[in-house]
């Protein structure tokens, strides 16, 4: 065989081997991981995982449509800080409605794949509508054409999003217990240190999510005013307003309403609660990220806000009224020692005021009896209750107040 | 101007075409980087675009990179191609009136409506493939259209007398048409983790089937046809060449470290990325040792630009080799340091090849307009934007990547980024910006034919049969 005809043979020869070769790369890469994942998934899954809603599947259009996976990924990684920051890594069952898949490459905010129950719906109208109205370091573009113009009047484009964004890790999570147990055994994973992984803890473990109850890590009481001022205007002031007053740029758009925390004097644990667990059933989500000396030195920086002042002294007369309009009126949720604990109160979507760790001005206490709170189970009482009447409870809730005795 | 010289240098070339397809990498080149430009501002003025949809960040990174990709990149590949096939073929590309058909599909059928599409919201989420997919198959047919327009010559004279760069010319238009599809498709229906082991697929091939194959190719053909000497070895690049096509594709999954893709899946994607490197380096150091004698940074500017590619393709394949392995991949994934990767491949590489490429052809255009000054300012302007970018995002990645591990709250990586977004967006971009247009200005304005007149000025104006031998293989045959 001559030089010539060798080489052009082993050109050939080369030719279909490169052809060969790509085809090799995506049976090895593609279609054999592919089957993997479909047997995972059918091993792993619920037997009726939850699906999207038309309303979600729409709002899945519109975040593939703005490129949202350029800077929040939907993925969680076999990692401990991923793991740690956003919960228990994504398993193949949790993507299998997903076409095509939004895992991204880059997290420039933070990763959504458990976006379910993380935040509040009005938060989310929000910061959709004008990010920086709720957190003022964001640098997420507004998006204000899901709007009608103001962040409470979102379109359908916007309630399709949220809807989306709430059926984020909704799958895994509702697949309870039952779920992880069933997913845990068909894995098989007794010896492999990464699938071990996917169930190792919360589901997930997002640090603003909001809780219910729960203890508060001691904080050594912190002097440090002014990095508790420069953590509120960070973080704070975009809802609760640079002096405190609750009306901040984002504001409007919550209900309830930042809490006014000009208007209130508040014990150090009640501020460490509302930090570390957040406010559930409002807008105001947990600070568990952040670290316990900057937690001690907000709550110092909130308290410092809550203008103490002499209140007029309760005319001698109504002393008794207001014991008794509050035992027959508020004591069901605030509970008979204004401890927020009334018999009614787990059944509400939020806790009721606790008075004896946080007490209004006389004048908010008003305000408050007389309009309710909007967004809240705290009712209008003007039509109910008298003048002296309302002027007897607004006096009597504050005699709660302990200023952290316990 | 002996226009005598110029006819025999450049034989059969068709220079309306290589014109017309520069002209067009060049403008759209514009569009995309004000794309990219506007999306680094608004990191630091996330209201600038007031709301307007089309002007929000998400749909203008769609039409950055597919601009980027498709438009500059494709259109200076193409022009390129116009320039080189003849010369390596000895045969003109098929059909001018293809030629004509090819630009206008590629840039009013995919490019135009491409753009107008995603910019109103129609678009795939995809990386490397966000034009939606009745902009695809428009693709697909254009890149089958290129199949037939370049790769035909190459044949007539069989395989043994294919040099380098039409190796890498058949590899990248064939390859890109099994690729294009795959990555554009197959995710759309395949769920979930599995249509992103595709995507993961896609997203190297992209860059490792398309940009890289034209990008080497145009290096290859550059160098000898500049310095007037043949390359180093054809030994190497042989080797070279067959290494990237079976060792590129088996890279994709390592976008996807410590996911739910099947571990030994990743593990075979790290290792073919490292193995990569190896190949990078055998690739690079033919290339270099055919550069010898030219000086580090060559007078010829469209020498200088391949040569800077070169450095540039050995840094950023080394840190890709680097950043798929694990521990290092945990670290940096997911930050800047990946934008400033794909930037130093992108622009570092790909672009510094087709800019000297598209540089080296105009020079052989003997009409067309050529601005001396202005493209020596491009180069400079390039270099120093692309490292003030590259190291600054590398730095913001490792700052990013460790707040994230010591579990700072969130928005600290955001906070802590700003000075580094603010170099970018103030710094590098506007370094770029000038570059760019220092480009354009120097391919559209100059003397015509001033090109041509600075090569004879500088080493004589013998035809390229005679000095660079080895470029074009000896008629007749070795057999």
């Amino acid at each position: 065989m001559s030089a010539g005809r060798a080489v052009r043979k082993a050109y050939l020869v080369a030719s279909v081997a490169g052809v060969l070769f790509f085809a090799m790369s995506v049976g090895l890469l593609g279609i054999w991981p592919r089957r993997v994942i479909e047997a995972q998934t059918a091993a792993m899954s619920p037997e009726h995982p939850l699906g999207l809603s038309d309303s979600a599947l729409r709002g899945r259009a519109i975040y593939a449509r703005e490129g949202c996976a350029y800077c929040h990924t939907q993925q969680i990684r076999y990692l401990h800080p991923d793991m740690a920051r956003f919960g228990a890594p994504t398993l193949a069952w949790e993507t299998r409605f997903d076409y095509p898949h939004l895992w991204g490459t880059r997290r420039i905010g933070p990763d959504l794949s458990r976006a379910a129950g993380t935040r509040s719906a009005d938060w989310h109208y929000a910061h959709l509508f004008a990010p920086r109205s709720v957190v003022s370091l964001s640098v997420m573009p507004a998006y204000p054409a899901l709007f009608d113009g103001a962040a409470d009047r979102p379109r359908q484009e916007a309630r399709d999003l949220l809807a989306y964004l709430e059926s984020l890790g909704r799958a895994r999570e509702l697949a309870g217990p039952e779920g992880e147990a069933h997913a845990r055994e068909a894995c098989n994973c007794a010896d492999d240190e990464m699938r071990q992984m996917a169930f190792a803890g919360p589901v997930n473990a997002h640090p603003a999510k909001a809780r219910r109850r729960g203890g508060v890590p001691a904080l050594a009481p912190s002097s440090d005013l002014a990095r508790g001022q420069q953590l509120f205007g960070d973080h704070c002031a975009s809802c609760h307003g640079a002096t405190g007053a609750g009306d901040g740029p984002g504001a409007s758009a919550l209900r309830p309403r930042p809490a006014n925390l000009i208007e209130h004097e508040y014990s150090n644990r009640r501020v460490a609660e509302a930090l570390w667990h957040g406010v559930s059933g409002t807008a105001m989500p947990a600070w568990r990220d952040h670290p316990l000396n900057d937690v001690a030195a907000l709550v110092a920086g909130v308290r410092a806000l809550g203008a103490v002042r002499d209140e007029p002294a309760l005319p001698a007369h109504l002393a008794e009224l207001g014991a008794r309009v509050y035992a027959a009126n508020c004591a069901q949720c605030h509970g008979a020692e204004g401890d927020g604990r009334g018999s009614a109160a787990d059944a509400l979507p939020m806790a009721p005021t606790d008075f004896r760790a946080q007490r209004p001005t006389l004048n908010q206490s008003l305000q408050v009896l007389r309009n309710g709170v909007d967004g809240t189970p705290m009712a209008p009482w003007s039509g109910r209750l008298g003048a002296d009447e309302m002027l007897a409870v607004a006096h009597y809730v504050r005699g709660f107040y302990d200023g952290g005795a316990r | 101007m002996d226009d005598t010289a110029v006819h025999r240098a450049v034989p059969r070339v068709d220079t309306t075409l290589v014109h017309a397809h520069g002209i067009a990498a060049l403008v759209t080149l514009l569009v995309s980087v004000t794309c990219g430009i506007i999306v680094a501002f608004q990191l630091l003025y996330p209201d600038l675009g007031a709301g307007a949809p089309w002007l929000s960040w998400g749909r203008l990174r769609y039409a950055h990179t597919q601009g980027i990709m498709l438009g500059w990149l494709g259109n200076a590949f193409f022009a390129f191609l116009y320039h080189a096939v003849p010369i390596l073929s000895g045969r003109p590309v098929t059909s001018g009136r293809l030629g004509r058909w090819l630009f206008a599909v590629w840039n009013f059928a995919v490019m135009l409506p491409g753009w107008v599409l995603v910019l109103s919201g129609v678009s795939q989420p995809l990386e490397w493939a966000e034009f939606p997919l009745v902009v695809d198959a428009v693709v697909v047919v254009a890149l089958a259209m290129a199949a037939v327009q370049f790769l035909p010559a190459f044949f007539a004279r069989g395989l043994e007398y294919l040099y380098v760069s039409s190796w890498y010319i058949i590899g990248g238009l064939v390859f890109t048409l099994l690729a294009y599809p795959m990555g554009n498709l197959v995710p759309e229906y395949v769920a979930g983790a599995s249509g992103a082991a595709f995507s993961g697929l896609w997203i190297h091939d992209a860059v490792g089937l398309f940009v890289t194959p034209l990008a080497l190719a145009i290096i290859y053909f550059v160098i000898p046809a500049a310095t007037r000497r043949p390359i180093y070895s054809h030994f190497l690049s042989m080797l070279g060449f067959w290494l990237l096509f079976f060792l590129y594709p088996l890279n994709g999954t390592h976008h996807y470290v410590y996911s739910v893709i099947p571990m030994s899946a990743q593990l075979a994607a790290i290792t073919a990325s490292a193995l990569l490197g190896v190949d990078v380096i055998i690739v690079v150091a033919n290339l270099l040792l055919s550069l010898r004698g030219a000086g580090f940074l060559p007078r010829d500017p469209g020498l200088r630009f391949v040569a800077t590619g070169t450095y540039f393709y050995l840094v950023v394949s080394i840190q890709g080799s680097m950043q798929a392995q694990m521990a290092v991949n945990q670290a940096v994934h997911f930050t800047d340091w990946v934008v400033g990767h794909s930037h130093l491949a992108m622009l570092g590489f790909a672009s510094f090849a087709a800019a000297g490429g598209l540089v080296h052809a105009w020079q052989r255009i003997p009409w067309a307009r050529y601005n001396a000054r202005a493209i020596n300012h491009a180069y400079w302007l390039l270099v120093a934007g692309l490292l003030l970018m590259v190291v600054d995002l590398t730095i913001a990645g490792l700052v990013q990547g460790q707040l994230w591990a010591d579990g700072a709250p969130w928005i600290e990586s955001v906070r802590a980024s700003r000075v580094y977004w603010v170099i970018r967006a103030h710094g590098a971009s506007w370094l770029l910006a000038g570059g760019f247009i220092s480009l354009l200005v120097g391919l559209t304005t100059g003397p015509r034919g001033g090109g041509w007149q600075a090569v004879e000025d500088r080493i004589g104006a013998a035809p390229i049969e005679q000095v660079a031998p080895k470029l074009v293989p000896v008629t007749g045959g070795a057999a």
